[in-house]
């Protein structure tokens, strides 16, 4: 059991970028999710930690003890690659049991023996010991896989994408899964991911990665409803949050309201918001707004933006439904499923202005959302 | 796009095979004549008809001169330690050029390969000068040494392919496991390329074993091999066509079983990627 | 633009193997979206190559606007076929490779400029004319890949997991932007995926496929709310349905066997039984009600796993080796551990036979 410092690390492949200055703080059995898009530098994350790679610059450090100088197999970590790495050559009891066998972590056969198998059962392969790897379904791959990794306690437990080589059925299943066995890991775990569902699901906390730098470290939750940047806010949604330019109007002293899409329709911000709005002298902001909070509103709602109905998709439980606003920019909603719209017909949404997320026009960084939207629920 | 249908839809098939049949019978003759000649009296080895009486007289007669059969055995010996030298010095190299990104990897690769370009009769008469020098004409480790030519760069370039073809995350994976990176070379990759190992190993050894320009020129008495031993039945006066056939065959004997083994590990070889998922 | 018929449709590769597409049926009508959706090997594929004529036809008819076209020649068809992987000639631009074709056949230049400019129109690609594919990015590839299909004015458009090499964000994009043209221009389209998502999206019918047969003809709601099979109901919805077997009790429940599963049979479930001791019960994430009250009607449970996902909270409850998995909105009122009362109300329960997969209906 341990934590997990890394301190300004960058790592180049030639000319490449891996990361770049990263600090991360994992506090002790903690799991931590890092997320990014593909070459945002999470494997390479990973192998800096594990030893597999060794950093340009920049400290790793276990339980407050740099490992810099140490080979993996003296790291005490143990890790579940994204091809799953298991050994072709052995079956499925031989690969559990490696690690007990190699001269580092020895152990008597008996004692390997009960481990192997308390283990096996916990990731419900216990039935397929004998079997041989090419014999395995992916989803049995990979909990051998992370079985592997559990045998010998480890202090750090890295996982690299270990779902993404599963069908999408099975991954949200095997996620929920992941999450319940969680509580039996015990260990901190770092989890490196590009789903984001899998992301919020599991982390504690979530890292959110591009192009080798962090872009936030937060909650689950605050990446969702306070996303640093127009980026991260993008990155978490399906389908993706909407972006909109927008202009702040004063009105009667305290008050600030936004108008956007072309309309004449000024949404009062809440005082939390007013208040860090007038703290920061913005003039200038781009306001998103997540596609379940966008709402079709009754005809002859003063407060509601026109549109027409650009594209109507369903998806049985929730349809996707484009409209087309006033000044042309298109707007998503996320609408019940039983629903149906005809394509070109005229329509009004509503959006409460307490759910808007809303960035610095210039920087695209977060500023403000309200505190209510969360609370409410 | 249109169906087979009718006599044609049947007719294809037969067509195809015969064709085949054909060019089999066509590729293999040579083959098929020395197995004729092997075993045909020498009044009728001028004869093209392919009516003879059989007889073993070819093979008693090569058989008995005791040079023939040492020179089989001195051809094992040479060909069997050349690959085994090739092993110890290839495996690792092949390891380094399938995983280690360096300065002039492809460089040094090439140059392996490039063993094989030049025709063994172009460099023959400086390596014999060499080999004179430092007296090594005629021995066996001489020829074992020469023929690296020809077994290095064929074991290299299979093996490297073997070792690109698996993923680093298994040896990062070992090395988590707790093992150093001599116990993950031996213990986790050995096994993953044996398949690999042993096809390239038997395929040099063919090569080795059908050497004949380096054993004719660098070897002498003490270290004829079967390949120039064969030459003796071709005299100037006469020449026993019955004998060589007999020879050629014994001497492809060996070869024979080795290829039919190889086709086993060439198979596991080929199926190796099982690992990726 | 034209109708397309499948007439008991067979593709056999090899005697000894069940045939790859096995007596397809379909009617699909002019101007209409048509998802050909199934696991890879489920028969998709195949019957989209045998419409474009680049595989042959074992037994059965095509018809394509009335006319059988089983020995036509692909490029007489009247097919346009978009590859998956776009397929566009590299040294030529994009103008030009929208051009080829109708060059091939002849098209005076003024016509083909006509016709370029119009497509270009239609898919948004006039900005991109005269530059050459390396420089597209891959969803203007793909709007490039679909106008060159559409240029020779093709009877029927084939649409070859058009979305497949996209990364998520532009799917999404492109799905609506494919739509949207489909509603604009109306030509009969069909398009073969394994996404689920796209084909309820896009299609206005899906046909889904397994082991070469067809498993279900009928609108995206249709499909995902009756079901026709267990296999139906298992490939699509995301999060996937919960399915698992049940068993009738002598007390009118459907129980788990070893865990505190217990559901009373309403009459409406009574009904679909009949004389059944045990079936497999589905139930869409969406579909199950959480609650922390007990009703005459809920089965109890206890919270095995929370995933808060944003917008979305999902609940899991386990029943022995089964994991059910129920959506809510956005709520932090459970934690694992808690006890909950699962409701499945009538009309979003699946109940399938044991032996055939087949959905029970009264």
């Amino acid at each position: 059991m341990a934590s997990v410092e890394l301190q300004g690390l960058t790592k180049f492949y030639h000319k490449r970028r891996g990361v770049e200055n990263l600090s991360l703080d994992i506090h002790d059995k903690e799991f931590m999710a890092v997320f990014g898009p593909a070459g945002a530098g999470k494997t390479t994350t990973l192998n800096l930690i594990a030893g597999i790679v060794t950093p340009n610059s920049g400290t790793v450090k276990l339980g407050g003890r740099d490992i810099g100088g140490l080979e993996p197999a003296d790291r005490n970590v143990a890790m579940v690659f994204e091809s799953y790495a298991l050994y072709p050559q052995f079956n499925v009891y031989d690969n559990m049991a490696f690690p007990l066998r190699s001269p580092k972590f020895k152990m008597p056969e008996d004692k390997i023996k009960e481990r192997v198998t308390h283990h096996a059962k916990v990731m419900r392969i216990d039935h397929l010991l004998q079997r041989p790897i090419q014999a395995l379904s992916n989803g049995q791959r990979q909990r051998t896989a992370l079985g592997r990794a559990l045998v010998r306690n480890p202090d750090v437990f890295l996982l690299d994408e270990p779902l993404s080589h599963l069908d999408a059925k099975l991954r949200h299943s095997m996620r929920a899964e992941l999450k319940e066995m969680r509580t039996q890991l015990g260990t901190t775990t770092i989890y490196v991911t590009h789903d984001y569902l899998e992301a919020m699901s599991l982390g504690d906390r979530v890292a959110v990665l591009n192009q080798g730098h962090l872009l936030q470290l937060a909650s689950p939750d605050d990446v969702y409803f306070r996303p640093a940047s127009i980026d991260v806010a993008k990155f978490f949604g399906d389908p993706e949050v909407n972006i909109f330019d927008a202009t702040l109007k004063t009105s009667g002293g305290s008050q600030i309201s936004v108008q956007m899409l072309g309309e004449n329709i000024p949404l009062a911000l809440p005082p939390d918001v007013v208040q860090i709005l007038n703290e920061k002298h913005t003039s200038k902001i781009q306001v998103g707004v997540r596609p379940p909070d966008v709402r079709i509103a009754p005809e002859g709602d003063k407060q509601a933006f026109h549109a027409t109905i650009y594209s109507f998709e369903p998806l049985g439980t929730k349809s996707i439904l484009t409209l087309k606003a006033v000044d042309g920019s298109f707007v998503r909603a996320l609408v019940d499923g039983h629903l149906t719209f005809e394509i070109d017909r005229r329509t009004q949404f509503c959006i409460d202005p307490h759910l808007l997320i809303i960035f610095d026009g210039q920087s695209q960084k977060f500023l403000a959302r309200s505190a209510d939207s969360i609370e409410n629920s | 796009m249109d169906r087979d249908t009718g006599i044609l839809g049947l007719l294809g098939p037969i067509l195809r095979n015969l064709i085949l049949f054909l060019y089999a019978l066509f590729a293999l003759f040579p083959l098929i004549w020395m197995v004729i000649l092997s075993f045909k009296p020498d009044e009728q080895m001028f004869t093209t008809t392919f009516i003879f009486t059989p007889t073993l007289d070819n093979f008693r007669a090569v058989l008995g001169e005791a040079g023939f059969v040492r020179s089989l055995w001195n051809n094992l010996v040479i060909s069997g330690l050349a690959v085994a030298l090739s092993l110890i010095v290839g495996v690792p190299a092949a390891y380094a050029l399938g995983r280690y990104q360096f300065k002039g990897r492809e460089d040094i690769a090439f140059t392996f390969l490039s063993f094989r370009f030049a025709p063994e009769i172009l460099v023959i008469i400086p390596l014999y000068l060499i080999y004179q020098k430092l007296g090594l004409i005629d021995s066996v480790f001489g020829l074992i040494w020469v023929y690296q030519l020809i077994s290095l760069p064929l074991l290299i370039w299979i093996l490297r392919g073997f070792f690109e073809d698996i993923s680093p995350d298994i040896e990062g994976a070992a090395q988590l496991d707790g093992y150093s990176w001599w116990q993950v070379f031996f213990k986790v990759l050995l096994p993953m390329v044996k398949p690999g190992i042993v096809a390239a190993a038997l395929l040099c050894f063919i090569f080795c074993w059908n050497a004949f320009t380096f054993a004719l020129q660098l070897g002498g008495a003490s270290t004829q091999t079967s390949t120039v031993s064969m030459t003796r039945f071709l005299a100037s006066d006469t020449v026993h066509y019955g004998w060589v056939a007999a020879a050629a065959l014994l001497a492809a004997l060996p070869e024979v079983i080795l290829a039919l083994l190889i086709q086993k590990h060439l198979v596991r070889g080929l199926s190796f990627g099982a690992v990726k998922g | 633009m034209a109708e397309l018929l499948y007439k008991k449709l067979v593709k056999q590769y090899r005697p000894d193997l069940p045939p790859a597409l096995d007596r397809l049926d379909l009617n699909i009508r002019d101007g209409e979206f048509i998802a050909l959706l199934g696991p890879s090997g489920c028969g998709k594929s195949t019957t989209l190559r045998m419409t474009a004529g680049l595989e042959s036809i074992s037994d059965g008819q095509i018809v394509i606007g009335g006319k059988v076209v089983n020995n036509t020649h692909p490029k007489d068809r009247g097919i346009g076929l978009a590859f998956e992987n776009y397929a566009l000639y590299p040294p030529l631009t994009v103008r030009d490779n929208l051009a080829f074709n109708l060059k091939a056949h002849g098209v005076k230049q003024a016509e083909i400029d006509k016709r370029v400019a119009e497509i270009a129109k239609y898919l948004h690609v006039e900005e991109l004319l005269e530059l050459k594919p390396a420089a597209l990015s891959s969803g203007q590839k793909q709007r490039v890949n679909i106008a060159r299909a559409l240029i020779r004015r093709p009877a029927v458009l084939l649409l070859d997991e058009p979305l497949s090499h996209l990364d998520a964000a532009l799917r999404v994009k492109m799905r609506t932007e494919i739509k949207r043209l489909h509603t604009e221009q109306r030509f009969t389209t069909i398009i073969v995926t394994h996404d689920q998502l796209e084909a309820m999206a896009l299609a206005d019918r899906i046909a889904v496929l397994n082991d070469g047969k067809l498993q279900q003809f009928d609108t995206p709601l249709q499909v995902f709310n009756h079901p026709a099979n267990e296999f139906v109901a298992g490939f699509l919805g995301e999060p996937p349905m919960n399915i698992f077997a049940v068993k009738g009790d002598s007390n009118r429940r459907l129980v788990v066997p070893g865990t505190e599963f217990s559901l009373p049979i309403t009459d409406f479930v009574g009904r679909l039984l009949g004389e059944r001791k045990s079936v497999r019960l589905g139930a869409r994430p969406w579909g199950i009600h959480v609650s922390q009250t007990p009703s005459e009607v809920s089965v109890p449970g206890t919270v095995s796993v929370v995933e808060n996902l944003g917008d979305e909270t999902r609940v899991g409850v386990r029943y022995g080796d089964m994991l059910l998995m129920a959506s809510t909105d956005i709520t932090r009122v459970y934690k694992p551990g808690s006890k909950v009362h699962l409701t499945f109300e009538d009309e979003d329960l699946n109940l399938f036979d044991e032996d055939t997969g087949e959905r029970l209906t009264a």
